[in-house]
C-alpha cells in the first residue's frame, strides 16, 4: 500500500493575501495512474498543481511524496515535471536544446544526452525535428516538444496544466488519445488539469471534481457521471435534469406528481431529495405511453441527436437527447428505466455517499 | 491610392532633406580648398590631413572613445541589474516609484544633470577630468539601459522561469540560461544607445571636465567659438560616418541575428 501511495495531501489549505484558495484538502495520488483535476476556473485546480510542482507552499497542512514531507522543497529538487499551458518553450533554443535543457542542468554527459532527447522526441512522434527552431513549429508540435522536454527527465509524476486548451478541436481530440497512450507506455503518474469535462471523462483513471477550493467528488469517470454526489457535479459533468422529489420508501421515489421505482436506498422515510436523469436516458414515446407526459417547447438539432426541451404537468422542465425528432407543442410520452434514476441527498458528504452506495450495490450483486 | 502614396513619399523626402541638408552642406565644404563655407573653389583633402596631423585632436578622439566604451559597458552591466531589480519588485507602488526615479533622470535637462554632478564632484573632492567624466557618463547612461532592457523582461512569459525551475535549474542557471539569453537583444540595444549618448554628449561633459581632459564635442565647441576652420567640418564628417557605422552595426545585431537564426532550421512542414 505504501508503495502505491506517492503523493499525499493532508488537510492542505492555501491562502493568498488572506483569500482562501484551497480549503482543507486531503487526497492521495497513486503510482502509475492518470488523474484529472476538473473544475471551473478559479476552483483551485491549478493551485494544487503548483503545490505539487513546488512553486507554492501550503499555508496549512502537509504535502508528502512517498511519505516524505516536501512542503518546503523547491521545484528544482522535486522529481516532478510540468507541461505548461503556454508550453513555455525557450525561444532562444532549438527543439533539441529545449528538450535537453533539464539534462544539461543536471550535468549529464553529452553522449548520454543525445539518445535521451531522441528517445523523448520519438515518444511524442517528433522524430527528425531536433534542429527546428521553436518559432517554426505549429501549436500541436510545440505541445509535443513541451511534453518531450518534461518526460526526458524521467519524472515520477507529470503535471499537465490545461495543455490542450490552445489547440483546435480536432487536434485536441487526437492529443487526448495520444496523451492517454503515452501515459500507459511510460507507466508514470499523470496529473492533468482541465475545465473540459469531456477531456476528463475520456482520459482519466480517476477524476477529482473541484469547486471553490474543495473536492466535491472523486472517482472513476463512470461513477462520477452515473452517480454525481450533488447538483454541482451533476451539472458540471454532462447535461442533466435535476428535479426535486421525495423518497416514500427505499427503491421508490416520487417526483412530478407521480411515483416511480428506482434502485437507490438508505434514505429516511419521506426524505426530500434531488432526482437526476440524464437527457440521453429519456426515451421518446407516443402520447399517452411511457411514464411521464410532457409538452415539447423547443428543439435543437445537435448533429448526433436532437435536444428537445419539454415541460411536464407539474411544471418541471425536461431536456431530452434523442435521435428521433418531435414537433413543437406536441404532447409526448417519456420512458426511463429505474436504473436511469439517480437520487442525490441534500448536503451529503462524500464518505457518507460512498458508504450508502456500497451498502446496497454490494447487495445487488448477490 | 497611388496618388496618396506619392504625396506621402514626397513629404517624407522633404523631411529628410531638411534634416540632412545641413549635414551634407557641412560635409561638402570640408573638401573646399578656399577654407570657407561660401565659395567652393576646388577639391582638397587638406582639412582631413590637418585633422590627422593634429596630435591633440587624436588624443581627444581616443579619450572620447575610451570614455564611451567604458561608460557604456559599465552602465550596461549596472542597467541590466537595475532592470532585473525593477522587474522582480513585487509591490506595485515600489515598482512605479523606482521606474519614476529612473525616468526623471531621462527627462531632466542635461544642463541640470551636469551642474549637479559638478557640485557633487567638487563636494566629495573628485578631481575633474577623466574619472569625473566617466562617472557622469555612466550615471546618465544607466537609466537608458534600464529603459531598453525592461520591456524585454516584461515581454518574457513568467512561465519561462517556472519551466526552468521545474526542469531543475537553480536561480543562477535560470538567470544565465533563460533570462539573459532572452533579453540579449535589449542588452545590445541598451549598450549601443549608451554608446551613442556618451559619444555625442556635450552639456554634461562640459560641466564636469577639467584641465587637460576633453571630449570631441567639447573640443569642437571650443574650436567653433574661435572661428570656423574647415578642419572642424572634416572632423564632423568623420564623426558622422562613424556614427552611421555604429547604427548599421546596431541594426545588424537587432535584426540580422534573429532572422538568420530562425531560418536555419528549415521550412515548416
Amino acid at each position: 500500500m505504501a508503495e502505491k501511495m506517492m503523493i499525499q495531501f493532508d488537510h492542505v489549505t492555501k491562502k493568498f493575501d488572506g483569500e482562501t484558495i484551497l480549503r482543507d484538502i486531503s487526497f492521495d495520488i497513486e503510482r502509475g495512474k492518470f488523474y484529472t483535476l476538473l473544475g471551473p476556473s478559479g476552483c483551485g485546480k491549478t493551485t494544487i498543481l503548483r503545490l505539487i510542482a513546488g512553486f507554492l507552499e501550503p499555508t496549512e497542512g502537509t504535502l508528502t511524496f512517498d511519505g516524505q514531507l516536501v512542503n518546503k522543497i523547491p521545484p528544482n529538487k522535486r522529481q516532478v515535471n510540468t507541461v505548461f499551458q503556454d508550453y513555455a518553450l525557450f525561444p532562444h533554443l532549438n527543439v533539441f536544446e529545449n528538450v535537453a535543457f533539464g539534462l544539461r542542468i543536471n550535468k549529464l554527459a553529452s553522449k548520454e544526452i543525445a539518445p535521451r532527447v531522441k528517445e523523448a522526441l520519438h515518444f511524442v512522434n517528433l522524430d527528425g525535428y531536433q534542429n527546428r527552431e521553436i518559432s517554426d513549429l505549429s501549436g500541436g508540435q510545440k505541445q509535443r516538444v513541451a511534453i518531450a522536454r518534461a518526460i526526458v527527465n524521467r519524472p515520477q509524476v507529470l503535471l499537465l496544466d490545461e495543455p490542450l486548451s490552445a489547440l483546435d478541436l480536432k487536434l485536441r481530440t487526437a492529443m487526448q488519445f495520444e496523451l492517454r497512450q503515452l501515459q500507459r507506455r511510460l507507466g508514470i503518474t499523470f496529473i492533468f488539469v482541465t475545465h473540459d469535462q469531456e477531456e476528463a471523462l475520456a482520459m482519466s483513471d480517476e477524476i477529482f471534481v473541484l469547486n471553490q477550493g474543495k473536492i466535491e467528488q472523486s472517482g472513476s469517470p463512470r461513477s462520477i457521471y452515473d452517480e454525481p454526489i450533488n447538483r454541482f457535479v451533476a451539472d458540471f459533468i454532462g447535461e442533466s435534469n435535476i428535479i426535486p422529489g421525495k423518497m416514500p420508501q427505499d427503491r421508490v421515489v416520487s417526483f412530478a406528481g407521480k411515483t416511480f421505482n428506482c434502485v437507490d436506498q438508505g434514505f429516511n422515510k419521506n426524505e426530500s431529495v434531488e432526482v437526476v436523469i440524464r437527457p440521453e436516458d429519456l426515451e421518446l414515446k407516443q402520447r399517452g405511453e411511457g411514464l411521464l407526459q410532457v409538452r415539447v417547447e423547443s428543439q435543437l438539432f445537435r448533429g448526433v441527436h436532437y435536444e428537445i426541451i419539454g415541460k411536464d404537468e407539474a411544471g418541471n422542465s425536461w431536456m431530452i437527447h434523442s435521435t428521433k425528432s418531435a414537433k413543437i407543442n406536441d404532447e409526448i410520452g417519456l420512458y426511463f428505466e429505474p436504473e436511469a434514476i439517480h437520487i442525490m441527498r441534500h448536503g451529503e458528504s462524500e464518505e457518507d455517499f460512498d458508504r450508502r452506495l456500497e451498502s446496497y450495490e454490494g447487495a445487488d450483486h448477490d | 491610392m497611388v496618388k496618396k502614396r506619392t504625396w506621402a513619399s514626397i513629404y517624407l523626402f522633404c523631411v529628410f532633406v531638411v534634416l540632412y541638408l545641413p549635414i551634407f552642406y557641412l560635409m561638402f565644404y570640408s573638401f573646399n580648398k578656399a577654407g570657407t563655407m561660401t565659395h567652393f573653389t576646388g577639391f582638397t583633402l587638406d582639412w582631413y590631413k590637418e585633422v590627422f596631423s593634429d596630435k591633440r585632436l587624436i588624443v581627444i578622439v581616443i579619450d572620447t572613445v575610451i570614455v564611451a566604451l567604458l561608460s557604456s559597458v559599465i552602465s550596461t552591466a549596472l542597467g541590466v541589474v537595475g532592470a532585473l531589480a525593477v522587474y522582480s519588485t513585487k509591490r506595485r507602488s515600489a515598482k512605479n516609484a523606482l521606474l519614476s526615479l529612473n525616468n526623471i533622470l531621462m527627462v531632466s535637462p542635461d544642463v541640470i544633470i551636469g551642474a549637479s554632478f559638478l557640485i557633487l564632484f567638487t563636494l566629495i573632492g573628485i578631481k575633474l577630468g577623466f574619472v569625473s567624466v566617466l562617472l557622469a557618463h555612466i550615471a546618465f547612461s544607466v537609466p537608458i539601459v534600464v529603459l531598453m532592457v525592461l520591456p524585454k523582461l516584461q515581454e518574457m512569459s513568467p512561465t519561462f522561469i517556472d519551466a526552468a525551475r521545474d526542469l531543475g535549474a537553480r536561480r543562477r542557471d535560470v538567470l544565465l540560461k533563460v533570462v539573459l539569453p532572452f533579453i540579449t537583444p535589449g542588452i545590445f540595444a541598451g549598450f549601443f544607445m549608451a554608446l551613442t549618448y556618451s559619444l555625442d554628449d556635450f552639456a554634461v561633459t562640459f560641466f564636469v571636465t577639467g584641465n587637460g581632459f576633453s571630449t570631441l564635442s567639447v573640443e569642437i565647441y571650443s574650436r567653433a567659438r574661435q572661428g570656423i576652420s574647415m578642419s572642424v567640418n572634416a572632423l564632423s564628417t568623420l564623426i558622422f560616418l562613424i556614427t552611421l557605422a555604429i547604427v548599421l552595426v546596431y541594426y545588424f545585431f537587432s535584426n540580422g541575428i534573429g532572422k538568420a537564426k530562425s531560418y536555419s532550421g528549415g521550412r515548416r512542414v
